[in-house]
């Protein structure tokens, strides 16, 4: 671990305010360690970050956190061949017991990591599992970003918590979750990841992590500590999340808004098509086109029908899921203003009795703060950009994905209905019904 | 001649006078289609060129605002004689004289409709009202298209009144009045009577009766239903203008993404306007089958017509067996049915001879009289059925003609709205790839 000598905090991490990068904008340059730190990087493995007596591992050293970056920043998608660790969340299960039904998942890990004994796993895990890995993870990494879990309660009524849909709409978001912690260069070393994906048998000690978490929460909510100066890139953080969430809101009700405009549609389209099929009943020459018409509002209807499931299911989903993100990232930011508190705090009465005792050295809680602080800093800002970067990606395919739902849907309803003008034209009769992509 | 302004007592709003410089400035022209085989159209192309308010006293003397219609004609061509260009304002309730003095006038015929008087099955709420201009304009090219009707009907386009309504404007009221017409119209009544009582109709029309009440409940059903779905497709639509306006604000808080939201935005706030266009084409749909649907009351006219002539050779029939049976009463002496003249003459005594002698010649009179009335009704009858199905026969070709053009170009408005909808979502599409 590095000595850091107290000094006044100017800077997050070991870079200078100039340095630093808007934390709007998507981490291009390489974040690269301040020099005196370079050449503990090499010493330091990957091993370290895990430390067999189960210690939590919020006091690592920031170079080695960055030192990973740096690995991470030369590649820039880590679908490339650093990639070790591979994950997926599939197959679910009904499980009926005496006590409750539930579902399990089925998750794969293939990796060639050496804290993994073996290379490949597979295990059955349930929600509740999930939930219990998260918060190990917001314990145990609690100056990490950790990604969201989909909502844990769902009103028994509303929601059937065995429909198909709800259940694929979950396997997706725990999938998505799984992975972006493998992904995370600190996260995936966590050794309740290990466990979780390894693990025979889960040995949650759920009452031991509620008691960690307890005390962890103690540690940061230190009460009273009034902030000073926040750097102004985590302000600008907590600014960006407050209007990021406020727009995501107003998506969510637009997109609801869509759906329920697109079903009452539909529900007037059901009408309509039929009245032409009666009307056909009626008629001689006319009977074939009007029921040409009638079958091709009937497909036209079904592709609406597609189109709204599949906004329902892939679309408002993701949405929710940022806004949770984003919830327990402004918990982190609130925390670590709370260790920047603290640190000032304690600098401060620091500083007031060495006027008094001159010779006193500086009390060690003091060093151990301005630590933390730093790399309660340095955690944040290379996780923020990865996050960034992950929102860009993930609201791109969110996006495009629904471009092309609408864009499928126009086209099911084009086939149809160029389809059904030789029928009334009375050409040579062709197929009145479209075959569906 | 030239147009005349009307009754001394009308005042056009904000104009004073018409100038023909002011008429072609004005004019929406909608030339007309000649079709083959006609006779009028042949010569004379028709339009109702424009609508126009006028303010007015009404029969209780009180100020009105109507609408009025310039009907223009001229010659096909420069070779066609006896037509000279000509232009004049009429307003709807003409319009429905000259209907109705063509239904009572051929009743065998079936008359084309005029467009609604009153705004009815509207999907939007704004267009309920009959100043509206979108209304006026829609009843405007219904009633050129009623005057096509007629004038390319094989035997409606040589009625002398129907040519005076396109060209004289003095007087035409009392002509028509002169044909004495109304008093040729049946009665409602009469024909509901008749309906009710008539035994042997033709099959035919019992069938057509039929067909145009099937026709009528559900074209009624179609246009209801089609203005609903119109409804909640202008929802749909005019939600995602909300997109464009949420992109926009969401690009100003993004430094990589700000760009591609931007555009992808504007191309949400397109995609909302263009419900306007694509509702709008729809309409000229559901005239389409409006006109269809208020042709079915024409159909029943000519169906109830049918009775009432049925009927009344029925009851001519009837009577003229009546009598029969009774000059043989007479002459056998016997009574079979039973008659208070029977009754009274047992009573009272028996008739003398002569007297029954004179009954005799009575009865071999109205006997006769009764036979050429049944022959004469018989004629009428037959003599109706026939022209009458000429022309549902007539009209079930155009009909079916005009319906499935209709569905085509109906088919036609859906597939443009699937290649517009296909490019706006590609076009954000692309925008979003820029992210």
């Amino acid at each position: 671990m590095s000595a850091c000598t107290p000094k006044s905090l100017a800077s997050s991490g070991q870079k200078p305010i100039q340095e630093m990068c808007h934390p709007l904008g998507a981490e291009e340059a390489v974040l690269t360690p301040s020099p005196d730190v370079r050449n503990i990087t090499s010493s330091i493995g990957e091993k370290d970050q895990i430390l067999p007596n189960g210690t939590p591992v919020e006091t690592s050293s920031p170079s080695s956190s960055s030192s990973l970056l740096n690995r991470l920043q030369l590649d820039d998608d880590l679908d490339g061949e650093t990639r070790d660790l591979f994950v997926t969340v599939d197959d679910p299960k009904k499980h009926v017991s005496t006590m409750e039904t539930y579902i399990t998942y089925r998750v794969v890990t293939k990796t060639t990591r050496v804290e993994f004994d073996l290379p490949e796993y597979t295990v059955r895990r349930r929600y509740q599992d999930f939930d219990w890995l998260r918060t190990k993870l917001e314990d145990s990494q609690p100056t990490h970003l950790i990604p969201p879990l989909p909502e844990k309660f769902v009103m028994k009524g509303v929601v059937d918590r065995f429909s198909e849909e709800f259940v694929e709409t979950r396997r997706k978001a725990l999938d998505k979750f799984l992975k972006r912690v493998a992904d995370h260069p600190v996260l995936s070393f966590n050794e309740h990841l290990n466990s979780f994906l390894s693990a025979k048998d889960l040995n949650k000690r759920q009452g031991l992590a509620l008691l960690s978490k307890m005390g962890e929460s103690v540690k940061y909510v230190t009460g009273g500590y009034k902030l000073r100066g926040r750097p102004v890139e985590f302000s600008a953080m907590g600014d960006y999340l407050d209007m990021f969430t406020q727009k995501l809101g107003t998506i969510d009700r637009i997109a609801q808004r869509i759906i329920k405009e697109q079903s009452e549609y539909l529900a007037e389209l059901k009408e309509y098509g039929p009245v032409y099929t009666t009307w056909a009943a009626s008629e001689a020459e006319l009977q074939g086109p009007l029921e040409g018409v009638a079958s091709c509002m009937a497909n036209c209807s079904i592709a609406l029908d597609e189109l709204t499931q599949d906004m329902s299911g892939d679309f408002l989903p993701v949405l929710r899921e940022y806004v949770l993100y984003i919830e327990s990232m402004k918990a982190v930011l609130k925390k670590r203003d709370n260790v920047q508190a603290e640190y000032e705090a304690k600098l401060e009465a620091a500083a007031l009795r060495k006027e008094e005792r001159p010779t006193a050295k500086v009390p060690t809680d003091v060093e151990k703060c301005q630590d933390r602080v730093e790399c309660f800093n340095a955690d944040l800002k290379s996780d923020w950009d990865q996050w960034q970067n992950n929102k860009t990606q993930d609201f791109r395919q969110l996006l495009t994905g629904m471009a092309d739902h609408n864009i499928q849907y126009y086209e099911k309803c084009l086939a149809a209905w160029e389809s059904v003008i030789p029928v009334l034209q009375d050409k040579q009769p062709q197929e009145t019904e479209t075959e569906e992509d | 001649m030239m147009a005349d302004s009307g009754p001394k007592e009308v005042a056009v709003i904000g104009n004073t006078e018409l100038t023909s410089a002011e008429l072609d400035n004005n004019i929406i022209n909608t030339m007309v289609e000649i079709e083959k085989g006609t006779s009028l159209l042949r010569k004379m192309e028709i339009s109702v060129a424009e609508a126009e308010k006028r303010t007015g006293k009404n029969t209780v003397n009180m100020q009105e605002i109507y609408t009025v219609y310039l009907i223009e004609t001229r010659p096909v061509d420069a070779l066609t004689e006896g037509i000279t260009p000509d232009s004049l304002w009429r307003r709807y309730s003409e319009f429905e004289l000259l209907r109705n003095y063509l239904l009572v006038t051929y009743p065998f015929v079936v008359v084309a409709p005029l467009p609604e008087k009153r705004a009815e099955i509207v999907w939007h709420k704004l267009s309920a009202d009959n100043m509206d201009p979108d209304f006026v304009e829609r009843r405007r090219v219904g009633l050129e298209n009623f005057l096509h009707r007629v004038a390319s009907h094989p035997v409606l386009c040589n009625d002398n009144i129907f040519y005076i309504f396109l060209t004289e404007d003095k007087d035409w009221k009392e002509m028509v009045y002169e044909t004495g017409f109304q008093a040729k119209a049946d009665s409602r009544l009469k024909a509901v009577n008749a309906a009710f009582r008539v035994k042997n109709p033709d099959g035919r029309f019992t069938e057509l009766k039929h067909y145009s009440d099937e026709l009528q409940t559900v074209l009624s059903q179609l246009l209801r239903v089609r203005a609903r779905v119109a409804d909640r497709l202008y929802g749909v639509y005019k939600v995602h203008g909300n997109y464009g306006r949420v992109f926009s604000e969401w690009s100003a808080i993004e430094k990589e993404m700000g760009d591609g939201l931007q555009s992808a935005g504007h191309h949400m706030d397109a995609y909302a306007a263009s419900v306007d266009d694509i509702l709008e084409e729809e309409e000229h749909y559901a005239d389409q089958l409006k006109e269809y649907l208020f042709y079915t009351d024409a159909l029943r006219a000519v169906c109830r017509k049918h009775e009432l002539t049925q009927f009344e050779l029925e009851m001519v029939a009837l009577d003229l067996a009546c009598k029969k049976q009774q000059k043989e009463e007479l002459v056998t002496g016997t009574v079979r049915t039973f008659s208070l003249k029977g009754m009274t003459s047992k009573l009272f005594g028996q008739e003398t001879a002569e007297q029954r002698e004179a009954k005799l010649q009575v009865l071999e009179q109205q006997l006769k009289e009764g036979e050429e009335a049944v022959k004469e009704k018989n004629t009428e009858t037959d003599e109706f059925v026939k022209t009458a199905w000429v022309d549902i026969e007539r009209f079930k070709d155009q009909k079916d003609r005009d319906l499935k053009e209709a569905l085509i170009s109906y088919a036609v408005m859906q597939i443009s709205m699937c290649k517009k909808g296909i490019q706006v979502w590609t076009n954000a599409k692309e925008c979003f790839n820029k992210m």
